[in-house]
């Protein structure tokens, strides 16, 4: 925690409470269902489906944030609850679930982490009337008003990993393998960018259809025939721990090295100690982050859910700083009600993290980029990228 | 002969072998009891959670093989008296019955173990060198194993009494009782052999596999595709079948990518069931 961060939220919690004082009465007269001292939040982590797997981390990061805000006086002196959404649903229903937390539950304020589909689903039909604060990381692009998103650009993600890569390792080659949507494709976009700038070449670039039972032997056949010096990974869950695998079950990992841009510690403990060598990951957040913040960050979490804590990774704990970007948002602004204002606010923003503090522009966050290589199945950061650019343009 | 033509034949037989034995179980079940178990794919996911058991107990790799026959046997027994042995002579009911049964296995395996992934270490690390290519021992291993298991059950089938009084059962179950056959203790043996079969192949297959709970998904689609498209109910339709899918996605995959692999297995599978819904090999 930075040392100023009490004494300007105790400024702003005054601004706050009379901004958004303003903003709750009127309707609290109408429907009289509003209580005028609680903010709601409705969260949107993946409950069911394939990302199931990060959603306890999720709920219990913002649980952690919710407590810690509303222990130092909430949100601009309103205390903070919380109302679940299942962000693992099919789009539509996301988008039925973020209307009826709108209007019937009159949330003020939705955090989620989730894929885009469900994204833009969401921000289609809040329609900009509440603030929408995205995590996780993805592909950029979205700058629908009163949308702040936290999230790892592909910027960010591979910039400063490949140039490095491509210095340390003297990579040359590159081969590039993902699934096959969005994220992958507009990641893979920027990594040509940057190798082609290193001067390497991509000698293959590949595809597998998403949520199919993919297997890898021809794939990892393909690449050691190329014999490239990186592969580049953007595989997600089960068909990244696959591909791992499989990779290094005919001996790859020997002499190719990898990066892989969505490999968080719950992948890599699928992947297994066996099949990582020479795997490396890059991201804003690692367990094994060395700061005093994070430290303290994962002694909360520990005893907040002792006995048995969810496991921590980055999907998951990129909530727990959403909900604290949204606490210095809205209190920056005043309240919850004018888009404008808040958009206005977003500007220059800085809000707590898990590992530190982060600025946010462009309604994007400029933030420090970890490039960890793993050891077993624990992650080892090699180089850490201070206050790298987001490279997007929203007004 | 070109290390890299060598690697992709290999990788031919192995995913031919491998599903063969996959949805050898599937197989013996639907062939001769006419039940549809789609809770299969869960057999094998919960063969691959014991391997990881084992290993978490420290054992050797080995004693998971019959822990898996174990549980998953008990499993089967259980179910087919109260679930299925009802349902003999009812294909559809027994189509979603075994499907609430899928996702029961999930939640529980998940109850138990959590959403995650766990990783099984391979027990024979290594590449064996193969006409000059490099191919991994465990892989190796498991071709040669999965094959014999295959030849193995066709043999016993043909010659052994058993495997007459199961044929005697499929073409006449009132004759076959009448004449002192067994038929209801045939019937759950069968059954419950099935799911020792599908437990048996998760072993196998769990230190190549991202084991999780949904595991058993990824199997259930591409073993239905092998019996549309082998013929329902005969071992060499079964075998013929995952030579199609097993070896047409493989080499698809190999010469183009895995779209078109898979691709190409939905649309083979698509064309089996419009102009050849009995297979290649139908039951006489």
């Amino acid at each position: 925690m930075p040392r100023n961060f009490g004494q300007v939220s105790r400024r702003r919690f005054v601004a706050g409470a009379a901004g958004s004082g303003a903003a709750i009465v009127a309707p609290a007269v109408f429907t009289g269902a509003r209580a005028a001292d609680e903010l709601k939040m409705a969260t949107f982590f993946p409950l069911s489906g394939p990302a199931a797997l990060f959603g306890p981390t999720g709920t219990a990061c913002t649980r952690l944030a919710v407590d810690e805000i509303n222990a130092a006086g909430g949100i601009g002196g309103r205390k903070v609850t919380i109302v679940p959404a299942d962000g693992g649903a099919p789009p539509a229903e996301a988008a039925k679930a973020a209307i009826r937390l709108m209007l019937r539950d009159k949330v003020e304020l939705v955090v989620g982490s989730h894929n885009s589909a469900v994204r833009e689903a969401i921000v289609a039909a809040l329609k900009g009337k509440i603030p929408y604060v995205y995590t996780p990381l993805y592909e950029g692009g979205e700058c629908n008003p009163n949308v702040y998103v936290t999230a790892d650009t592909p910027q960010q993600q591979v910039q400063p990993s490949i140039t490095w890569l491509a210095r340390t390792l003297g990579a040359k080659t590159y081969y590039l393998i993902g699934n096959d949507y969005v994220w992958p494709r507009k990641t893979n976009e920027q990594a040509k960018k940057y190798i082609a700038e290193a001067g390497g070449s991509v000698v293959g670039e590949e595809y597998v259809p998403l949520g199919a039972p993919n297997k890898f032997e021809d794939a990892v056949t393909r690449i050691k025939a190329k014999n490239p010096d990186l592969v580049v990974i953007t595989l997600v869950g089960g068909d990244n721990v696959n591909f791992n695998r499989t990779f290094a079950g005919f001996g790859l990992d020997k002499s190719i090295k990898r990066i892989s841009y969505l490999l968080e510690e719950l992948t890599l403990l699928g992947i297994g100690d066996k099949s990582s060598n020479g795997l490396y990951s890059a991201m804003s957040y690692f367990v094994n982050e060395k700061s005093e913040a994070n430290a303290k960050f994962k002694a909360s979490f520990a005893k907040a859910f002792a006995p048995k804590p969810p496991p921590l990774s980055m999907l998951g704990v990129d909530s727990y700083s959403g909900v604290y970007c949204a606490k210095a948002l809205i209190e920056k602004a005043g309240g919850t009600g004018d888009a404008g204002r808040l958009m206005a606010a977003s500007n220059a923003l800085r809000y707590r993290t898990a590992t530190g503090t982060a600025v946010m522009t462009n309604r994007h966050v400029v933030k420090d980029m970890f490039l960890a290589e793993c050891k077993g199945t624990s992650f080892e950061i090699v180089e850490t990228f201070k206050a790298v650019a987001h490279g997007q343009a929203c007004s | 002969m070109d290390p890299i033509l060598t690697t992709n034949i290999l990788n031919v037989v192995y995913e031919v072998s491998t599903l063969a034995v996959v949805v050898l179980g599937l197989a013996v079940v639907f062939g001769l009891l006419n039940v549809m178990n789609l809770a299969h794919g869960e057999f094998v996911m919960i063969g691959a959670y014991c391997a990881f058991f084992v290993q978490t107990q420290d054992l050797p790799f080995l004693a998971a093989v019959p822990l898996a026959l174990l549980v998953c046997g008990f499993i089967g027994l259980v179910v087919e008296r109260i679930l299925v042995r009802p349902l003999y002579a009812r294909p559809f009911d027994t189509l979603l019955a075994t499907w609430g049964l899928s996702m029961l296995l999930r939640e529980a395996v998940e109850a138990i173990y959590g959403r995650g992934f766990r990783s099984v270490a391979t027990p024979l690390t290594g590449s064996v060198d193969v006409l000059g290519a490099g191919y991994p021992a465990y892989r190796l291993l498991l071709t040669a194993v999965s094959i014999a298991l295959v030849a193995g059950l066709v043999w016993w089938f043909v010659q052994s009494a058993t495997g007459r009084r199961i044929r005697a059962v499929v073409n006449n179950p009132e004759l076959a009782g009448s004449v002192g056959i067994p038929v209801t203790a045939l019937a759950r043996n069968t059954f419950v052999f099935g799911c020792c079969l599908a437990a048996l192949a998760g072993v196998m297959l769990a230190p190549l596999l991202p084991v999780n709970p949904t595991l058993g998904l990824d199997f259930i689609l591409k073993s239905f595709f092998v019996l549309v498209v082998g013929g329902l109910g005969s071992l060499v339709g079964l075998i013929s079948g995952a030579g199609v899918i097993g070896g047409v996605e493989s080499v698809v995959s190999a010469v183009s990518d895995r779209t078109w692999g898979y691709s190409t297995v939905l649309v083979i599978a698509i064309l089996f069931l419009w102009l050849r819904p009995n297979g290649l090999f139908p039951r006489t």
